[in-house]
C-alpha cells in the first residue's frame, strides 16, 4: 500500500489530535515509501491548508463548501466521501476524538473499506502492508492485525502517537475537491450545546492531574482533589465509577472511553486501577497512587505509592506544599 | 414505538488483570473462571430504552436482540428479566467481524417488523471496535448518533443527549434512527427484580441461524475479515512501585513532595 492519507475535519479549529493524525500518515507514508496526503474538510479548508503545507506532505486535498459551517455528520460524511475518491488513498487516518470516531466507521462501510479503532501503534512492513496495534480487553491485551490490501481505515488513540514535525519548505500540492452537498442530506440538527471545563488547565493539556475514583465517596470530597489541583496548577480528572454516580461531570472521565492524557504527573486517589482506566493514562510520566487497599491493581502500575485513607494524606500534602510554595 | 437493543454477551472485563489469560489457539481471552456478561455500554443501551419508555407513559416495544453462541441466551434471558418484552438470538459459529455481525442483526431486525430505533452500547467491552452501530445506520440508511446517554421521543423526532469531547449536546434526530449509546450518571443500569427473574425464565426466546435468515458466511464478511490477526498477547510490564513507608499523613505527605522534587515533577 503506497498512498497515506491524514483526514482532518476542520468544523471548527485543528489541534493535538489533528497534528497527531497528520504526523502518522507522513511517518507512515515515508516508511512505506509511498505518498502522504492530507484530505481537510471544513468552511476554512483552504486557510488551514495552507498552515499545513508545514507538515511536508505530498499532497493536500481541499474540501470546502458553505455547508461545512457547521459540523453535522450527515454532511461531512458526504463531504469526506468524496474527498477520499478524489484522493484515492490506501490508508485514511482518522485523529481519535468523536468526530473521527463516529465518521470513520460509516465512511469504511460507504467505501468497503476495512477499519480499525483505538489504533496505539503502526509499521511499515516488507512488500507494503501495514502492522496495526489495537489494544482490546479494556486494556489487558493487544493485538497485531496486518493489513495488506487497500483501503484500511484506522482511527487512532490519542495520544499515542507524536504530532508531525513541521518543515522549511515543502513542494506541496494543494488540489481542490468540488463538492456536491445538499441541505436535505442532514438528518440532525444541534439544538444545544454544553461545555464542561474541569480546572484551570485543560485535562489534555495539563502538567499535573489530580484524578479521583470510586474511593472518594461523594461529590463534597472531590472539592479537595480540586484544591491541590489549583496548588499544582493543574486539572482535575475522575474515573468511571466517579462519573456514573454523578459525583463530577462526564467530561472528566479518564479511561477507554473517556479522555486520554499524557501529564508529567498523575495522581491517582482513591482509584482502584482498573485496566480500563489505566488505559487513560498510558502516557503519563509518573504515576502516584494514593489508596487505603494495598492490594488495588494501580499500586502495580503506578511509580510511587502511599497506602492509606486519602482523607489522610490529602489534606497533609495540600498544608506541606501551601508552606513549601512559601518559601519558594 | 419499537425499540431494537443490541446486546452482545462478553467474558467478564472486570476480572482483575492477574486472573486475565490469552488462549493463544483461539486468539483470543480465555473464560478461566470469569463469568459472561452483558458488554456494558450494551446494558446502558438497554437501560437508556427503558427510561425512554417510562418517560413515554410506559408504551412501546423493546426487542432485545443478540448475535452469539448459544451461551448468549443468558444475557437475552437477562435482558426479558430488566423487562425487555422480547428476545432473539442469532446464533453464529466463529469469530465475526464487525461487518458480518452488523448484517446479521440487520437480517433478525428486517424480520421483526416496523422499528423505530436502534440502540447498541458505543464499543464492546472486549474488541473495542465501535463500529456495529454505525453499520447498521449505514445498512439501513438512518441517521446515526453516537456516545449518547439519553433518548425522547417528541412527535416523530428523537431528541437526544450526547457526548462531545468537551461536554455534552442535545440533538434532535429524524427518525427511525440508530443510536450508540454511552455512560454516565442517568443510565446506570438497574438490578432486575426477583419476581422478573422467574418471569424472564418462562419466556420463549427464538433462536435463528444463518440459514434461517437466508444468509451465508460468504455473503456476510465484510472487509476487516481480510485483516490477519497476527498475535494477541499480554504485554509485560516491568514497572516496580516505591511505596512510601511512614507513620503519619503528614510525613507521608513530606516524603511525596520530597521525591517529586526529586524527580523534577514539582
Amino acid at each position: 500500500m503506497q498512498k497515506v492519507q491524514a483526514i482532518v475535519i476542520a468544523s471548527g479549529t485543528i489541534g493535538r489530535s489533528e497534528y497527531e493524525a497528520i504526523g502518522a500518515a507522513k511517518r507512515l507514508a515515508d516508511r512505506l515509501g509511498g505518498e502522504s496526503m492530507i484530505v481537510i474538510v471544513g468552511p476554512n479548508a483552504r486557510g488551514m491548508a495552507h498552515d499545513a503545507k508545514s507538515s511536508g506532505v505530498g499532497k493536500i486535498f481541499i474540501a470546502e463548501h458553505p455547508l461545512l459551517a457547521e459540523y453535522s455528520a450527515d454532511i461531512y460524511l458526504a463531504a469526506t466521501e468524496q474527498a477520499f475518491r478524489a484522493a484515492q488513498s490506501d490508508v485514511l487516518i482518522f485523529p481519535g476524538h468523536t468526530v473521527g470516531l463516529e465518521l470513520a466507521p460509516r465512511l469504511a462501510y460507504r467505501i468497503n473499506s476495512a477499519i480499525v479503532t483505538d489504533c496505539t501503534n503502526l509499521q511499515a512492513l516488507q512488500g507494503g502492508a501495514v502492522q496495526i496495534t489495537k489494544p482490546v480487553y479494556g486494556g489487558k491485551a493487544e493485538t497485531l492485525l496486518i493489513a495488506k490490501e487497500p483501503p484500511v481505515a484506522i482511527c487512532l488513540r490519542s495520544r499515542s502517537f507524536d504530532p508531525y514535525e513541521p518543515v522549511a519548505a515543502s513542494n506541496t500540492e494543494m488540489i481542490p475537491v468540488e463538492l456536491a452537498l445538499a441541505p436535505s442530506l442532514q438528518r440532525t440538527r444541534v439544538v444545544e450545546r454544553i461545555v464542561e471545563e474541569s480546572g484551570e488547565s485543560k485535562l489534555d493539556d495539563a502538567r499535573i492531574i489530580v484524578s479521583g475514583g470510586r474511593g472518594i465517596g461523594g461529590p463534597e470530597n472531590f472539592r479537595l482533589l480540586e484544591e491541590l489541583a489549583q496548588l499544582l496548577n493543574g486539572a482535575t480528572g475522575a474515573s468511571r465509577a466517579a462519573c456514573d454516580a454523578g459525583w463530577v461531570p462526564t467530561s472528566w472521565q479518564i479511561g477507554q472511553t473517556g479522555k486520554k492524557v499524557a501529564p508529567e504527573l498523575y495522581i491517582a486517589v482513591g482509584i482502584s486501577g482498573a485496566s480500563q482506566h489505566m488505559v487513560g493514562i498510558s502516557g503519563a510520566k509518573k504515576i502516584v497512587a494514593i489508596n487505603k487497599d494495598a492490594k488495588a491493581p494501580i499500586f502495580k502500575a503506578a511509580d510511587i505509592g502511599i497506602v492509606d485513607e486519602y482523607q489522610k494524606v490529602i489534606p497533609a500534602l495540600i498544608e506541606r506544599l501551601k508552606k513549601r510554595q512559601a518559601t519558594l | 414505538m419499537r425499540v431494537v437493543v443490541c446486546i452482545k454477551q462478553i467474558i467478564d472485563p472486570e476480572i482483575p488483570p492477574s486472573d486475565f489469560r490469552i488462549d493463544p489457539e483461539r486468539k483470543e481471552a480465555a473464560q478461566g473462571t470469569a463469568s459472561l456478561v452483558i458488554s456494558i455500554f450494551d446494558e446502558n443501551a438497554l437501560e437508556s430504552a427503558l427510561q425512554m419508555r417510562e418517560r413515554g407513559g410506559n408504551q412501546g416495544e423493546i426487542i432485545a436482540l443478540s448475535v452469539g453462541p448459544p451461551s448468549a441466551i443468558d444475557v437475552l434471558r437477562k435482558a426479558l428479566s430488566l423487562r425487555a418484552d422480547q428476545a432473539v438470538l442469532v446464533t453464529s459459529e466463529g469469530q465475526l467481524d464487525a461487518f458480518a455481525t452488523a448484517r446479521l442483526l440487520a437480517a433478525a431486525i428486517r424480520q421483526l417488523g416496523p422499528v423505530d430505533l436502534i440502540l447498541c452500547g458505543r464499543e464492546a467491552g472486549d474488541w473495542h471496535g465501535g463500529q456495529v452501530g454505525s453499520f447498521l445506520a449505514e445498512e439501513f440508511g438512518w441517521p446515526c448518533l453516537n456516545f449518547v446517554s439519553r433518548i425522547d421521543l417528541d412527535g416523530e423526532r428523537f431528541t437526544m443527549r450526547r457526548q462531545s469531547d468537551e461536554g455534552w449536546e442535545v440533538i434532535q434526530c429524524q427518525r427511525p434512527a440508530v443510536a450508540t449509546v454511552t455512560n454516565d450518571e442517568t443510565n446506570v443500569p438497574r438490578i432486575p427484580k426477583v419476581k422478573d427473574n422467574m418471569m424472564a425464565f418462562r419466556k420463549q426466546i427464538p433462536t435463528w441461524s444463518l440459514k434461517d435468515l437466508g444468509l451465508d458466511m460468504n455473503s456476510v464478511l465484510g472487509p476487516n475479515a481480510k485483516l490477519e490477526l497476527k498475535d494477541i498477547y499480554v504485554p509485560v510490564s516491568n514497572k516496580s512501585c516505591e511505596m512510601i513507608e511512614a507513620e503519619t499523613g503528614p510525613e507521608k505527605a513530606a516524603q511525596l513532595v520530597d521525591k517529586l522534587v526529586q524527580l523534577r515533577v514539582l
